[in-house]
């Protein structure tokens, strides 16, 4: 499967009788990164799951829109970060009427697939104070050490403004840090 | 010590989230297995190029033929008030020489001077 390089599966998407192969090659090479870049903004594996499932439903319907001179792996992860950004501006909105008084240190402890320390509870719960875009930056940047011309692609927004919103994003989960000391 | 490096020294960059053993070998199978056919996308209707270019002609067709029976009408109406006017002062005229009997003669010599 690995063979192919990403360039020849791009040729191959546009030809019906291969783009079927090509995109299968695509599921088992991107699925990983995908997954944890979604998994990082919405925390929870099931709806992790869900969202890398319907961004390459997503990918796979719209496979004309991909032009192919952007990289493959650019073209998803706008997808899957448009997904979960979406997905959590509903559930802020399903939550609104909620008044269950779970806080997230609360939910991380009760997921089987979450064994963070104390430390790192506490950086996603400074994490999750962060404005849905900031959040993103600040993990694509952080955990992933994603280039900033990279995520301005995926992103759709200039390199200046990303640095900027990272060292916000650093500023503000220090300070919360230093509250709690 | 900047910011990121404070974080860093308290917390690292391990990503403290696993998944279940085998998810993502048995994930791509299964995402393989449901994608439905592909149908080449038919190019609709109302995003065609000519739909546009007939569209904008009828359009200022339209606009010219508006346009051109407004200028029409306009100018015939005005026609029509300067006939009246006209109209008007030789009716007026006529009914001062009848008020006082004067025939076409009598109008030509006084204008004469006789």
């Amino acid at each position: 499967m690995d063979k192919y390089s990403d360039q020849q599966i791009v040729q191959m998407l546009s030809d019906a009788k291969t783009q079927r192969k090509a995109f299968e090659m695509i599921v088992r090479r991107y699925s990983e990164r995908l997954y944890w870049q979604i998994r990082r903004i919405v925390l929870s594996h099931e709806d992790a799951s869900d969202l890398l499932q319907n961004t390459f439903m997503k990918a796979w319907n719209n496979l004309d829109t991909f032009q192919g001179g952007a990289k493959i792996s650019t073209w998803l992860s706008r997808i899957a970060i448009n997904e979960s950004l979406d997905f959590l501006r509903r559930q802020k909105h399903l939550s609104s009427g909620d008044d269950t008084d779970m806080t997230l240190a609360d939910t991380l402890s009760a997921d089987p697939y979450f064994d963070g320390n104390e430390a790192e509870t506490l950086l996603q719960e400074a994490v999750a104070t962060l404005p849905d875009v900031q959040r993103t930056v600040f993990q694509l940047r952080y955990f992933e050490e994603m280039k900033y011309s990279e995520m301005s692609h995926i992103l759709n927004t200039s390199e200046g403004a990303l640095k900027a919103s990272y060292h916000i994003a650093v500023k503000k989960i220090s300070d919360f840090f230093h509250a709690r000391d | 010590m900047n910011e990121e490096q404070y974080i860093e020294q308290r917390v690292g960059r391990r990503s403290p989230f696993s998944v279940p053993e085998g998810f993502f070998d048995s994930f791509a199978d299964e995402m393989v297995r449901s994608l439905p056919e592909r149908r080449p996308r038919v190019k609709s209707f109302w995003l065609r190029p000519t739909f546009y270019a007939v569209a904008a002609s009828l359009c200022g067709l339209l606009i010219g033929a508006a346009v051109y029976l407004h200028q029409f009408e306009s100018s015939q109406q005005t026609a029509v008030q300067t006939v009246a006017v006209q109209d008007q002062g030789d009716s007026s005229f006529d009914e001062a020489a009848d008020y006082a009997m004067l025939d076409n003669q009598d109008i030509y010599a006084c204008l004469a001077g006789y």
